[in-house]
């Protein structure tokens, strides 16, 4: 995947304008509600693709609590989506709860991935003053 | 002429190979310790009051140990690794009962980046719950086991729980299923690296160099004040415990001991190299007691382990057949039970003893021994006072005592203490 686990995102760009967050906040309220993930119990996170080492390492790394409650949310969803029905309205995740809990570990794991690779090849060169 | 030219030739030596001793001083609440004799290489030790005896829950002061060197703010575990890599330094730790050191070994002019290397452990590890569990734990588990798979070991492990109980008796290899969580060793490490707790051993540097570097880089230390032991008592007892390895049972072990409380004395290092079997010869006996009458595939080792207000002295005995360890066992619990020093054995002993001081002072780690372990000097300092009277009356004081009886092997086969005749 282009741009690492996390994909591509240019959410970076718009949150250091005040004008274009002010702007679109509103609209990505409204597609993440729209989305549905919301209402078959699901965060964001949940939906990150975790077939690939780096993720893997990052599910490992949630505290046990967290990590329970993601496979609990996971098994309702596909529950959800064998019977075809959402949630009923007062089990939906409310925005509030929907926080980025696994996207912290993932950055984490990017940057050990990152520095390896750099200490992997790292030329060295003789410092002047030795 | 040429006699007075060989005269100036061996003068100049002596001068150049005079010895600078190490001087300790206290910088911003530090305890530092540094001598520099002109080695190419330096070597740098922290010493931290964090050992097994002071830990709240067994296995810290192990795990401990083992996030020495691990993710700071300042590099990670890697980016560490492969900095010494190309600095060519050594990292490394190690620990005690009363200890937790982390050393670093490097060429003389690199000591800027290594100070800091061991100063971030104290100031600012990031003591991360994944990495307990990913990189900390594992090792501590592996050492451990380890450990556990020598019968002497783990006999010295259990005749410390009985002897001391509590503080030294606590184990010094983690005991498996500790559960020990992040939050314990965050506040371990809290307590325990503080200003009065840490001594800062450095050789191949110079004192002053290496205050500056530690008021550089450990500014930031808080003061926790001192870690005070409990004071340690002796008790003493028996244990037996089965010790199996595939099915076989390793070398059969016991140990016969006694913990003396108060700060170990002079006459106690005499005593354990008179019945020291290691011969000063290779492939020839010694002329200790214990080295005669044991019977085949079987011997006999004194062990004796001084901390700051205790020590502990016994007899390792193994074998390959618990009847076999049984009678060498019996003429152990002779030895000790009718131990007179002659006078010429005496002096061969304390001889012996002083030397292999001696030789480990001057070894690298040399200084924490001179900084840790005053009993050392008095072999040197009180030498008129010490007498075969004094090292016999000790060995009589020792027995008034309850001996400590480990039996690590087939338990149901393994001699019992009184079976010992003690």
């Amino acid at each position: 995947m282009w741009g690492g686990p996390l994909g591509i995102s240019i959410a970076p760009y718009i949150k250091q304008s005040k004008f274009w967050t002010r702007t679109l906040t509103p609209f990505a309220q409204w597609y993440a509600e729209t989305a549905g993930y919301r209402r078959m119990g699901l965060k964001y996170d949940d939906l990150i693709i975790e077939e690939r080492e780096d993720v893997q390492k990052a599910v490992s790394r949630l505290p046990p609590k967290e990590a329970y409650d993601r496979i609990y949310r996971i098994r309702i969803a596909s529950h959800c989506s064998v019977l075809h029905k959402d949630l009923p309205k007062e089990q939906w995740v409310k925005a509030s709860d929907d926080v980025r809990y696994l996207t912290p570990h993932i950055e984490e794991v990017v940057r050990e991935d990152q520095e390896r690779a750099f200490w992997d090849t790292v030329e060295v060169s003789k410092k002047s003053g030795h | 002429m040429l006699a007075s030219a060989t005269r100036a030739a061996s003068t100049r030596r002596l001068a150049s190979r005079a010895r600078h001793f190490a001087t300790v001083t206290d910088t911003s609440g530090f305890k530092i310790i540094a001598a520099d004799n002109g080695q190419s290489t330096t070597s740098v030790s922290f010493v931290v009051k964090a050992g097994s005896r002071y830990e709240p829950k067994p296995g810290l002061a192990h795990v401990l140990r083992n996030f020495g060197f691990k993710n700071t703010t300042q590099r990670s575990a890697l980016g560490t690794i492969r900095e010494a890599e190309l600095y060519g330094g050594v990292l490394s730790s190690s620990m005690s009962r009363e200890h937790v050191t982390y050393t670093a070994d490097f060429l003389r002019e690199d000591e800027e980046y290594f100070v800091e290397v061991l100063s971030n452990i104290l100031t600012s590890t990031r003591f991360t719950r994944y990495e307990l569990e990913e990189s900390v734990l594992p090792y501590v588990e592996a050492e451990a086991t380890e450990a556990r798979a020598d019968p002497a070991t783990y006999a010295i492990e259990l005749a410390h729980a009985i002897a001391f109980r509590s503080g030294l008796g606590a184990p010094l290899f983690s005991p498996p299923h500790s559960h020990i969580t992040i939050e314990d060793v965050t506040q371990y490490a809290k307590n325990a690296f503080g200003r009065e707790n840490v001594t800062i051993l450095g050789s191949g540097i110079s004192q002053e160099k290496l205050s500056k570097l530690v008021t550089k880089h450990l500014s930031s230390a808080p003061n926790v004040g001192v870690t005070g032991p409990q004071t340690t008592k002796y008790h003493g007892g028996e244990t037996r415990v089965t010790f199996s390895e595939h099915g076989q049972h390793a070398p059969h072990t016991i140990f016969i001991g006694y913990g003396i409380p108060g700060q170990p004395s002079a006459e106690l290092s005499i005593l354990n190299s008179y019945l020291s079997t290691t011969p000063s010869l290779k492939w020839s006996t010694s002329s200790s007691p214990l080295a005669t009458g044991l019977p085949s595939e079987t011997s006999a080792k004194p062990v004796l382990l001084q901390y700051s207000d205790a020590a502990l002295f016994g007899v390792i005995v193994q074998g390959k057949t618990p009847e076999g360890v049984t009678e060498a066992g019996k003429t152990v619990a002779q030895v000790l039970k009718n131990l007179s020093v002659k006078e010429e054995d005496f002096k061969r002993a304390t001889a012996k003893a002083k030397f292999s001081a001696a030789s480990e002072q001057d070894s690298r780690s040399g200084h924490l021994v001179a900084a840790t372990a005053p009993w050392v000097n008095q072999l040197f300092s009180s030498t008129e006072k010490l007498t075969s009277a004094s090292v016999g009356k000790l060995a009589s004081d020792l027995r008034k005592a309850k001996p400590t009886f480990v039996a690590v092997g087939d338990i149901y086969r393994l001699p019992h203490l009184d079976q010992l005749g003690l």
